[in-house]
């Protein structure tokens, strides 16, 4: 199989051609074979009418003769190209030959009436040749009855005429290679044509290679620019500039991605580096290498905290993430993951409220729902002002349970909202909460609840009031399930499409 | 030589604030923005040490702010920002050095060092004043061939006398360049000091090295 499109191209344009020429010499070479075979023909017949017009019955008392009153035509008497005629009673006598014939016979045959029939056949030499046969009744000689005329009640004569055909078939064959000449002729110089105009025509191919190699991988903003370009590679530009932008997009959230994980990790780094090197600049005593041991370890567990919630993220993103399915009490659920924030409300004087029925239960995964729920419950018992409140409330819709969890005390203004489940994004720039809150809590929280088949939203009520909504499904699909549930979708709503088109 | 820590990060500023004092720098510290910009701007810090992602005020926004009032202590910036951009803004803004996190102390310490050198215009990181020779990078000190130990405090006095040699020192500045903002002694401790100073640096016989003057403070080696 050819691989290049300019041998592909250029094997269709000749192969067309090639056939095209074939189709056209063939219906050339037929018109003009039958054209001349016509013309053969016509000339044999008149020939034949000349004979028969000059064919008169010669009567030698019981013996009838055939005779001319003109001079027989040369090719008769066995010319360069001679010409053959024969007469034959109607009882199958021959009455008459040419001298050419040399005593030879040709084939007897006629049409019915006056009608003159044509054929080929080969002559005694072996060349080819063609023949015309007719049947007529001949005048009375006036040497006879004194007056020429017809004598409707003699008997009809078969008159062929022959003739041999080999200069027809010489021209012919002089047509042919004619015609065979100029078809090698055709192809050779479409070959030479073609070869340039496919090569011109694909140069734009050339121009555009070069334009995508020039792109280099640390700059992603050049576009593909080659012009003017033939209207068929538009789409492809079109689609390779859209390409280069969402690869473009890419790896700027990629490069973001590692810059942000790079710059959350440096202040951590720098206080863990920091004690260490302090604490080794001179001998201590044990409780002082202790604390610094202590301090030490609580920055490397808020590390790996930022670390594991990396992972989550990741593994969420690549759908590499096993979930459950249990049957979940929200209500008790969400006093569990209250629960480590207690001391907190406490200390701050929060108060926390869980209005969720206690009846209100969905089937989900444990393990996932809950570090949605404790993320939001650590946001809330953090960023609630003191003596502020917590509360849930849950409805169940169709389907569906939609839980909100709120607080008061949120300083944030609509525009930042809008970021809150954005990787690394934190309200406030500042990283005195470095490692344990470093922006990934809500990101994660969208993508598991994502990933439970549910859905995340947040809304800024009057007063500071920060609202967390999550919707969940009563019932867990299995991802086949889903799966089977959106093509079921997709097809129940293809169905509602064609039925009002019907309508209409 | 007193420093500001304007630092959210608490384990940093914790450590940053230890090491500093164990090397006889007086050391106030902040995580809010605010209150750095408060500190600066009412004390005499020979360095401010700035980070730049602080709740309140952001850094920049304090530097412009510090220098837009016309303040010349030297800032170093501290922060995670590692771009081309953030340092030359950072820089551009007023500020006298810049270090990325993470760092090493000690280049943290020879930065500071430096700051403090340049702003006394001192270029030299060994100071002579007649026999007296201090080695600013390693804090040790000689009379002659003999080798003095000094506690941090008494180093820490003489470091800054040393800085301003040849000038009159009030109490109120040794007591503003030597004592931290919490702390709870009165500027007479500085005669004290000076008293335990004289008695390491001065020998029985010998010319003074520090004088009072009467009134107004004291002076390290003579007048220029």
């Amino acid at each position: 199989m050819m691989r290049s499109l300019r041998d592909r191209l250029l094997f269709g344009m000749i192969l067309g051609m090639m056939l095209l020429l074939l189709v056209f010499s063939v219906v050339i070479y037929t018109l003009i074979r039958r054209t001349l075979f016509q013309q053969f023909d016509n000339s044999l017949g008149l020939t034949a009418q000349m004979l028969a017009a000059a064919a008169r019955y010669e009567t030698y008392g019981e013996d009838i003769r055939i005779g001319f009153h003109d001079k027989i035509i040369p090719e008769f008497e066995g010319a360069q190209r001679p010409a053959y005629y024969q007469f034959w009673a109607a009882d199958g006598r021959v009455l008459l030959r040419s001298p050419s014939l040399g005593g030879g016979d040709l084939a007897c045959f006629r049409g019915d009436g006056d009608e003159a029939v044509f054929r080929g056949f080969r002559l005694r030499n072996g060349q080819p040749g063609r023949a015309v046969g007719l049947e007529f009744r001949p005048g009375q000689d006036k040497r006879d009855t004194g007056k020429d005329e017809s004598n409707p009640g003699q008997q009809a004569v078969t008159l062929v005429v022959a003739q041999s055909v080999a200069d027809l078939n010489l021209h012919l064959r002089s047509v042919r290679e004619l015609l065979i000449i100029a078809s090698v002729g055709t192809i050779t110089l479409s070959f030479l044509v073609a070869s340039f105009v496919v090569r011109e025509g694909l140069s734009p191919f050339k121009f555009l290679a070069a334009d995508i190699a020039a792109i280099s991988e640390d700059d992603l903003t050049t576009r593909i620019s080659t012009e003017p370009m033939p209207t068929e590679m538009v789409p492809v530009k079109d689609t390779l500039n859209d390409l280069l932008c969402r690869l473009q997009d890419s790896f700027s959230r990629e490069r973001r991605f590692t810059a942000n994980v790079a710059h959350e990790l440096r202040t951590p780094l720098a206080g863990m580096r920091s004690t260490l090197e302090v604490t080794l600049r001179r001998i201590r005593n044990l409780d002082e290498y202790r604390f610094s041991l202590s301090d030490c370890l609580a920055i490397a567990k808020n590390m790996q905290a930022m670390m594991d919630n990396l992972l989550a993220l990741a593994h969420l993103d690549a759908h590499e993430m096993t979930f459950e399915r249990d049957r979940i009490h929200l209500a008790e659920m969400m006093d569990a993951c209250w629960e480590p924030y207690l001391d907190i409300a406490v200390d701050r004087n929060i108060v926390f409220d869980n209005q969720l029925d206690r009846q209100m239960a969905c089937e989900s995964d444990a393990k996932g729902l809950s570090i949605v729920l404790s993320n939001l419950l650590e946001n809330a018992a953090e960023y609630t002002e003191e003596s502020g409140k917590v509360w849930t409330t849950g409805r169940q819709l169709d389907g569906s349970v939609e839980i909100t969890i709120a607080n008061t005390g949120c300083t944030l203004t609509d525009e930042q909202i809008a970021h809150v489940f954005d990787c690394f994004w934190r309200g406030d720039s500042s990283r005195t909460d470095t490692g344990v809150h470093c922006g990934l809590g809500l990101a994660l929280v969208e993508r598991v609840v994502k990933a439970l088949g549910g859905s995340a939203g947040v809304e800024l009520q009057e007063e500071g009031i920060f609202v967390v909504k999550l919707a969940l499904p009563i019932s867990r699909l299995s991802p086949v399930d889903r799966k089977k549930a959106e093509i079921s979708e997709k097809t129940g709503k293809r169905k509602r499409r064609s039925k009002k088109f019907e309508k209409k | 030589m007193r420093l500001l820590i304007i630092e959210d990060y608490l384990p940093l500023q914790k450590s940053l604030a230890k090491g500093l004092r164990e090397e006889g720098f007086a050391v106030d510290t902040t995580g809010d923005g605010k209150e750095g910009l408060w500190y600066a701007m009412s004390n005499e810090y020979d360095v401010i040490i700035l980070d730049l992602m602080l709740p309140g005020i952001d850094g920049l926004r304090i530097l412009e702010e510090f220098r837009s009032k016309g303040r010349q202590n030297h800032v170093l910036i501290l922060t995670a920002k590692d771009t081309l951009e953030d340092r030359v803004r950072g820089l551009d803004l007023g500020a006298d050095d810049y270090l990325v996190k993470p760092f090493d102390f000690r280049e943290l310490l020879a930065r500071i060092r430096a700051l403090v050198r340049r702003g006394y215009q001192e270029k030299n990181p060994s100071v002579e004043i007649e026999d007296l020779r201090i080695e600013l990078a390693t804090q040790r000190i000689w009379r002659g061939e003999e080798e003095i130990q000094l506690t941090a405090r008494e180093y820490a006095l003489l470091e800054y006398l040393a800085m301003r040699a040849g000038q009159t020192v009030s109490r109120m500045d040794i007591w503003e360049h030597v004592y931290e903002f919490n702390s709870t002694a009165s500027s007479n401790v500085v005669d004290v000091y000076i008293g335990y100073l004289r008695k390491k640096i001065e020998r029985p016989g010998g010319g003074e090295l520090i004088h009072t003057i009467r009134g107004r403070g004291y002076m390290l080696g003579t007048q220029i």
